[in-house]
């Protein structure tokens, strides 16, 4: 973009016309702004925006998504505050959040410093871990459901053969929710880890040369220059885990469609049963438009306060 | 960097033909206009016995008919109905589709399925099962054609039953002898005494979307959940059949997993050797004797004031907008037909809905020995049962039986809430 900048800025000063060189220079410099991020806008506006739109003109709609819709106002939002499962579900949804993302991103910067250093195998334990990522969320679900299965899955198994005894992971709320939080921190924790990777590897060496030298020790190198430089990963990271897990779906679906009970019930999984199982889909479109609200506003408040977001060497 | 003009239209280019290409997508799996003018698209989902058998009377079909071509379309059950809709709002249906008879009064209510009433006349209506015929219609109009039916019986692993001290040559094998729920009770005590902790007396199929297999228990008890659009499900009836089948959870008769919402089938329990017992349809008939390990057999439902069983099976319907609506008429005669219907019938373990298949007429493929069970049971289908279960409510009903007793079952819920919950979710969708 430089060359092409100072290009035109040369060609103004010869010209005889110099406000209208700059005036075409400055409109071709925009046209080839647009032409890049023309692509991603042409595809953002047909699966996002239009979508979005869609979906907050259906969540005004009693429709059953097909005959003939029946325009209900505001009626969808009211029938959400009243409704206890909607409620049951965004706690739901924000205790997953949180039991999920701390871990996620501790363990993800944890397992960066531990496969940035000198480990033996460390491309082995890499790929291990990064490995459920490029799985779909469907088939990690079903391997999670033989593992916590209840009647006969391997971890009841194990735990049967060192004396503890079988969880109720499938007939116990609390248990059902702690399998689906293991599973999703298994699922996300490799991705976090390549992020941290990336901004690991940008911090520079003679940094720590020099907190060695003032006295660090390996837990103060730690504490006052990996995790400040690690910023923004860690700005990227929170904001992404937070959108994912207000957003879970597949992996619950699959594990426990939401039960026992509404014990592991989240936004998505109660919008989809709205929508598509009950065939409400204007109810459904309107959990949808919270979901999108809540993780707005969050997006905005971290964008507001985060003082490391932009840091960088 | 340098960018040409030139460049830039290339841009362009690609943008506009990524966007046409992605418009383009948006049809895919679409109906009514591929093909010539004898054309048709039909979307089901199926084991493999049954996509064989569609394959197999769909070249028939063609055979018979110069120039028709059916276009068959599988897929998984899972998707079919959100397919369907999808297609159904944007316009695209399959000219035909088969659909349970709890959906078929959503899309009947909603004016999308063909009226087949021109083409079937009272002789034709007449070679049907009365209730069945009842199952595809709406508001008098049929909309569709029962193509065939299944209904649930016990299986039960007989080594199971034999060590817990039953012998297996007493077992109930008609609807005469079949087991009271007190006698049911009593096997399932026995068999609780004699079982492991990590195995159960028996398994109920309501999981999975198959809550609406409890309305067998209100039916048995000779209740009735939907009048018109008033609930009658809170009755002293409705309390007998949640009672006794909370009393499955509470006296650990079922896996604690088995409740409405698990995720695991009631087949995989039977198979896998948890439970000495099942409640399963009769299409899964093959599946069993494919997996399982062990000598099993079939008995009849248990019955109280009198039997019951659930509404199982499918029907066949044509979309209201098929460019080809004589033609797909005629396809669904010709499913129908006694020949088609027995065809299909033998090779998927499923039940014919044609009183001249009534009986053994059929003769089925696999395990033809336990399958008069079910017969028998199908017998146990009553037109009122049927006129409730076919509602354009069931959907939302189904959502809110999954959720109370769910609730009912492992939630610690108190009946006489749960059936006022159950009353009130049963009058809203029927509204």
């Amino acid at each position: 973009m430089t060359t092409l900048t100072a290009r035109g800025r040369g060609h103004a000063t010869a010209s005889s016309r110099p406000r209208a060189a700059r005036r075409t220079a400055r409109l071709r410099e925009s046209l080839v702004g647009w032409g890049f991020a023309a692509p991603n806008l042409v595809l953002m506006t047909l699966f996002l925006f239009i979508p979005i739109v869609w979906a907050l003109i259906l969540s005004l709609q009693e429709t059953k998504g097909f005959g003939d819709p029946e325009w209900v106002g505001v009626d969808n939002y009211a029938k959400l505050v009243g409704d206890p499962v909607f409620w049951q579900s965004l706690a739901n949804t924000i205790v997953f959040t949180i039991a999920t993302v701390p871990i996620e991103l501790a363990g993800g910067l944890g397992l960066a410093v531990l496969l940035n250093s000198v480990l033996p195998a460390r491309g082995v334990f890499r790929t291990i871990i990064v490995l459920p990522m490029v799985i779909s969320g469907v088939a990690s679900g079903m391997i999670a459901v033989i593992l916590f299965y209840e009647s006969n899955g391997l971890l009841n198994k194990v735990l049967t053969a060192i004396g503890l005894g079988p969880v109720a992971w499938q007939s116990q709320g609390v248990p059902a929710m702690i399998s689906v939080v293991i599973a999703a921190i298994w699922l996300r924790i490799g991705f976090n880890m390549i992020i941290y990777l990336a901004g690991l590897q940008n911090i520079s060496p003679e940094l720590y040369e020099a907190a060695r030298i003032d006295g660090a020790s390996r837990w103060q190198q730690f504490r006052s220059v990996t995790v400040p430089l690690v910023g923004p990963s860690t700005f990227f990271l929170l904001i992404m885990n937070v959108i994912a897990s207000f957003q879970v779906f597949d992996l619950i679906f699959v594990m426990t469609g939401g039960g026992p009970g509404n014990a592991t019930s989240v936004l998505v999984t109660y919008a989809y049963r709205n929508g598509f199982q009950i065939r409400e889909q204007g109810y459904g479109a309107a959990i949808g438009i919270v979901i999108l609200v809540i993780t707005l506003a969050f997006t905005f408040i971290q964008w507001k306060t985060s003082r490391t977001r932009d840091l960088a060497e | 960097m340098k960018l040409s003009s030139k460049r830039m239209l290339g841009a362009a280019a690609v943008v506009t033909a990524g966007s046409l290409v992605l418009t383009g997508c948006a049809g895919f799996g679409g109906g009514g206009e591929e093909g010539g003018d004898q054309a048709l698209t039909f979307t089901t989902w199926g084991s493999e016995a049954e996509e064989a058998s569609f394959t197999e009377l769909i070249d028939q079909f063609e055979a018979e008919h110069d120039g028709a071509e059916v276009k068959l379309n599988v897929v998984p059950y899972d998707q079919m109905f959100s397919n369907i809709d999808a297609q159904l709002s944007s316009g695209d249906a399959p000219d035909l589709f088969r659909v349970d008879y709890g959906n078929l009064g959503v899309y009947s209510s909603q004016g999308q399925l063909l009226d087949l009433s021109p083409y079937f006349d009272n002789a034709e209506v007449d070679e049907f099962v009365p209730a069945m015929w009842e199952a595809v219609s709406y508001e008098g109009v049929p909309y569709g054609v029962p193509h065939q039916t299944d209904v649930s019986a016990v299986l039960v692993n007989t080594a199971m039953v034999e060590q817990a001290g039953i012998d297996p040559s007493t077992l109930p094998q008609t609807q005469e002898d079949a087991w009271t729920w007190q006698e049911f009770a009593d096997v399932a005590e026995q068999l609780r005494a004699s079982l492991p902790a990590d195995k159960y007396p028996f398994v109920y199929n309501w999981q999975l979307g198959g809550a609406p297999r409890w309305l067998s228990w209100l039916f048995q008890a000779d209740g009735t959940f939907l009048d018109g659009s008033t609930a009658t499900i809170d009755s002293a009836e409705g309390e007998q059949a949640l009672d006794f089948t909370k009393s499955f959870f509470e006296n650990d008769w079922v896996p604690p997993t088995s409740s409405t919402k698990g995720t695991v089938y009631a087949d995989s329990l039977f198979t896998e050797g948890t439970a000495a017992m099942a409640f399963i349809g009769s299409f899964l008939v093959p599946d069993v004797d494919y997996l399982a390990e062990f000598e099993w057999t079939a008995i009849p439902m248990p019955r109280d004031v009198r039997g019951a069983t659930d509404l199982g099976g499918n029907a066949l319907v044509a979309t209201k907008d098929t460019d080809n609506p004589d033609l797909a008429a005629e396809f669904l005669k010709f499913m129908t037909s006694a020949d088609a219907m027995s065809l299909f019938c033998a090779n998927t373990n499923e039940l014919p809905t044609r009183l001249d298949l009534e009986g053994d007429a059929v003769q089925f493929v696999i395990r033809p020995d336990v399958m008069p069970v079910f017969v028998d049971q199908a017998a146990t289908i009553e037109p009122s049962d049927v006129k409730q279960l076919t509602s354009p409510a069931m959907a939302a009903v189904n959502t809110a039986l999954q959720d109370q007793l769910e609730a009912a079952f492992i939630g610690g819920q108190s009946t006489a809430d749960t059936l006022s919950n159950l009353s009130a979710a049963i009058e809203e969708a029927a509204q």
